[in-house]
């Protein structure tokens, strides 16, 4: 977004030139309902309202940045929550957990992109109009003008003229000739890179909705060994777009065979990931054979248009449960979630709602190599070198029936009572024996699992097409300069051609007219004949300060936007 | 593949050498200041130059070609017209014209060998690192640091000989001479292999851009602060104020040409930024399944770029111009430096990549 001034014209331009301070961006109100109507539309163009609103865009995302936020991270925002019990319902209320749908957000980039759509469309049909508009009339005195040039040629004033417009056509301006003189310009692709840019920011707004609209998001933890459908109820989490039902997903399946993890084991590094892979099979739909794929980070995996992502893993370890009644009432993987990454302590609770004569529960922590630290347990590194595990057992009511749903990696401990077991790290094939015939607990290996974030967007491809709009015109619009060269040519006194050559850059934000003027000079010079040097034009008053020519960059405003 | 220890060991050794030569160039270019024969010609009196800028500002109306032969209108407040303050660009590029462009002085001279000394081992260091690990050598915060500073130094040295801006060495190479120390001392980092979510081409894309961007905007950032104090400096000599190291402040360029590069750096540094954004979401989309998810640091990377389009933006509006662009411009580059030091050390979030616990 650069450069939004617009030439002035009567309506939806912003910031005119003669306006000293920017106080006149509209005029004063007419008091009817038209009026106010009218000087409220041209407030909100004003480039001042989009300076302030894309400043409230850029405070508004930083909360979003500080807190944690729902769309991001929901459980920590339920920590929060827990944290701060008085202060995170007010800070809820406000969306300040939820920042980027907040409707003060959305209020705040809908009036920058009205603003941007006010400014931007008139000048578009004023830039088409402008198109097959001709320079203006070359000045009468060209010497005045910010760059300026005089030689002289034997050659008649008309030829002159011809020969300087050989040399400013072949360079692509656009021409207009007088009685003396030639107006030329050239650069107008740098006002449509311009628009192409603050164009582009509207459709990549619209690419986002489109993305939220017809888009979804799915997560769904995988165990080895396990497999699951893209259907609504076997995902973990579901978030479709505003237009989208469960019976829009795609029915592939997907099964996870392994996965495989590798650490680095030596140097200062030790411990950090080093390769992980995932080993599936997945079947495009019902029916159909599966087929292999290695699923890696960076590499997802393309299902009908959905892509499957591999973002995380961790340890199951797996228990058989026989309660009192020498029943086996569990036996499987349960997902323990990782505390830290060092060493990937995880954390998980197994839930046994099926024992007799009471529920049982567990909380345990799973150490992939386990080492003793000081009397504590600690894992020293994220492979399983030494798996252990530690647990907790409770017995009595999970408070599975009723009340609110549970999530699957908390006890809640409210209706039970922790058991009198000394508490011992367990091998892979060691069990617990719990006290009063409870049952015992065998803690018989572990599986990796995964979590894999299935997601579709159909606003991707194009959202990316506007970014890369949007930087092109960005491009044009630095680096391409909108300049004016002006020729006259008169008979001098001594019955030699006197030729002047001006030049006036409207938009030069990168600078360059100050070297490329003297060039055209020179090849205008040239192309009229001989090679006597090119005299100056008179300047009345030089000024040392604003060191121009080859020196520091030219400080005029002039070169800048008109 | 194993880190290759003996090129991790010479990287080392090379950013050593670099802080030293730099640290030396900062003195000379200090001694510059302090010693230096200055050939500033007849010195004109505060005012004068303050009037200057003036005529500078009013010159393009009067010299607006659509109202061919009008005389100055009343925006020129009766300093002489415009032409003048850009007629000698059509005498071709040649020392002389402006302060700025006289000769270097001896100090200047010592100063900018050893700059090209240091910004040799400097890229030594970053080119050998790069080897050692087998990969692009910005992938984690040491290595963002040492390289981010390289390319500083080279944007500058760019700008320094196009431009003839001599003397703006001191307050470029400082900082980086400061920031490279605390690279070597606080955050150093041992050459080390990626984690996997980093192992991917896009890396070199996108890390790359974000990396040239930052640098010309710690360019920039330095300019922007010297600008406002040399125009402060200028304001109050033209108000007839006291003002200190005017000594300082007469030899570097006018405030305008200094607040002039500080603006092309910008349109230089911006562009890559928001490739570097786009780049960053394209690789968003291949790791993480969206191409824009808010991530802490996706969120500031947005918010340094709004700024610095506000920045951009302000510059063609009336009233936001000089002192008040620079602030906005500082802003700007504020955001950046919370970006890479506070929320990607301390925010917990997707580009937790720092290495540094």
């Amino acid at each position: 977004m650069t450069g939004v001034r617009t030439p002035p014209t009567r309506r939806g331009s912003r910031s005119q030139p003669g306006d000293p301070e920017g106080t006149a961006s509209a005029p004063a109100p007419s008091f009817s309902i038209w009026g106010w109507a009218r000087w409220a539309w041209l407030q909100l163009t004003s480039m001042r309202t989009a300076l302030v609103l894309l400043f409230l865009l850029a405070v508004a995302s930083v909360p979003g940045s500080m807190l944690p936020q729902e769309g991001i991270d929901p459980q920590a925002v339920q920590q929060y929550y827990a944290a701060h019990p008085s202060l995170a319902p007010l800070l809820g209320r406000l969306s300040l957990f939820n920042v980027f749908a907040a409707p003060w957000f959305a209020a705040i980039y809908l009036l920058l992109f009205a603003s941007l759509a006010g400014c931007v469309i008139p000048r578009t049909f004023r830039l088409a109009g402008s198109a097959r508009q001709q320079p203006p009339q070359a000045p009468a005195n060209l010497s005045r003008l910010p760059h300026a040039a005089r030689h002289e040629t034997t050659l008649a004033p008309d030829e002159a003229l011809a020969a300087a417009a050989a040399v400013l056509s072949a360079k692509r301006f656009r021409l207009r000739t007088g009685d003396g003189w030639i107006s030329a310009e050239k650069g107008y692709l740098r006002e449509a890179g311009n628009l192409l840019f603050h164009l582009a920011l509207l459709v990549l707004l619209a690419a986002v909705c489109v993305g939220g609209m017809f888009g979804y998001k799915a997560n769904r933890l995988l165990v080895a060994g396990d497999s699951f459908a893209n259907t609504a109820t076997d995902l973990d989490a579901f978030h479709p777009g505003r237009a989208v039902s469960a019976a829009d997903l795609q029915p592939f399946t997907i099964a996870l065979d392994r996965f495989e993890a590798s650490y680095i084991t030596s140097g200062a590094l030790r411990g950090q990931p080093s390769r992980f892979d995932a080993l599936i099979r997945y079947s495009p739909e019902p029916g159909t054979a599966m087929r292999g794929y290695q699923l890696r980070v960076n590499h997802p995996l393309s299902v009908d248009g959905v892509r499957v992502f591999l973002i995380g893993h961790g340890y199951a370890p797996a228990f058989r449960v026989t309660d009192g009644t020498g029943r086996v009432v569990f036996d499987g993987p349960v997902p323990f979630i990782a505390v830290e990454q060092a060493g990937l302590t995880s954390e998980g609770v197994i839930k046994v709602p099926d024992a007799h004569p009471q529920q049982l529960g567990f909380a345990g922590v799973f150490l992939p190599t386990a080492v003793d630290v000081g009397g504590r347990l600690g894992s020293a590194f994220p492979a399983p070198l030494n798996p252990v595990v530690s647990l907790v057992s409770y017995a009595g009511n999970l408070g599975m029936n009723s009340g609110p749903a549970q999530s699957v990696y908390q006890l809640d401990t409210s209706g039970l009572r922790r058991l009198p077991v000394k508490p011992r790290p367990l091998a892979p094939g060691q069990s617990i024996k719990l006290p009063d015939g409870d049952g015992t607990l065998t803690f018989t290996g572990y599986r990796q699992w995964i979590s894999l974030a299935i997601t579709y967007d159909p606003g991707t491809l194009p959202a990316l097409i506007a970014g890369m709009t949007a930087l092109a015109g960005l491009l044009l619009s630095f680096f391409i300069r909108r300049r004016r060269m002006f020729v006259r040519a008169r008979r001098g006194p001594d019955g030699n051609t006197v030729v002047d050559v001006g030049g006036l850059a409207r938009s030069d934000a990168a600078g360059g007219f100050e070297t490329e003027f003297p060039s055209l000079a020179d090849e205008i010079k040239a192309a009229g004949q001989g090679s006597e040097p090119a005299v100056p034009a008179p300047s009345p008053a030089p000024v040392p300060g604003a060191g121009t020519g080859g020196g520091p960059p030219a400080a005029d405003d002039a070169t800048e936007e008109e | 593949m194993p880190i290759n220890e003996g090129l991790a060991n010479l990287s080392h050794y090379a950013f050593v050498i670099t802080v030293m030569a730099y640290a030396l160039a900062v003195l000379a270019f200090a001694c510059d200041f302090a010693f230096g024969r200055h050939a500033i010609g007849p010195l004109k009196p505060a005012k004068e130059q303050a009037a200057d800028l003036v005529a500078v500002g009013s010159a393009p109306r009067a010299a607006d070609p659509g109202t061919p032969g009008r005389p100055p209108g009343p925006g020129s407040g009766g300093t002489p017209p415009g032409p003048g303050a850009s007629a000698p660009a059509t005498t071709p590029a040649g020392p002389g014209t402006g302060r700025a462009a006289e000769g270097m002085g001896r100090w200047v001279q010592v100063g900018i060998v050893l700059t090209v000394l240091g910004l040799a081992a400097h890229i030594l260091g970053v080119v050998s690192r790069g080897l050692a690990v087998h990969r692009v050598p910005w992938g984690d915060m040491y290595e963002f640091v040492t390289t981010v500073t390289c390319v500083a130094v080279i944007f500058f040295l760019f700008l320094m000989f196009r431009y003839r801006a001599y003397r703006l060495g001191l307050f470029v190479i400082g900082p980086v001479v400061i920031l490279l120390g605390l690279a070597e001392t606080v955050i150093y980092t041992p050459a080390g292999q990626l984690p996997p979510a980093l192992q991917s081409y896009w890396l070199a894309i996108h890390v790359t851009s974000i990396t040239l961007a930052t640098g010309a905007f710690v360019v920039a950032a330095l300019f922007a602060a010297v600008y406002l104090l040399a125009d402060r400096h200028a304001k109050r000599a033209a108000a007839g104020l006291p003002t200190r190291a005017g000594a300082i402040f007469r030899i570097l360029p006018a405030p305008k040409v200094i607040d002039q590069l500080a603006y092309r750096t910008v349109l230089f540094g911006f562009p890559l930024w928001t490739f570097g954004i786009i780049a960053g979401a394209i690789w968003a989309d291949e790791a993480w399944g969206r191409y824009w998810g808010w991530d802490p640091t996706e969120t500031w990377a947005f918010i340094t770029w709004v700024v610095y389009a506000g920045y951009l933006h302000a510059r063609a509006t009336a009233g936001w111009r000089g002192r008040k662009s620079a602030y906005i411009q500082l802003i700007g580059f504020g955001c950046l430096l919370f970006n890479t030091i506070v929320v990607s050390i301390l925010i917990k979030g997707l580009h937790s990549y720092a290495g540094l616990s």
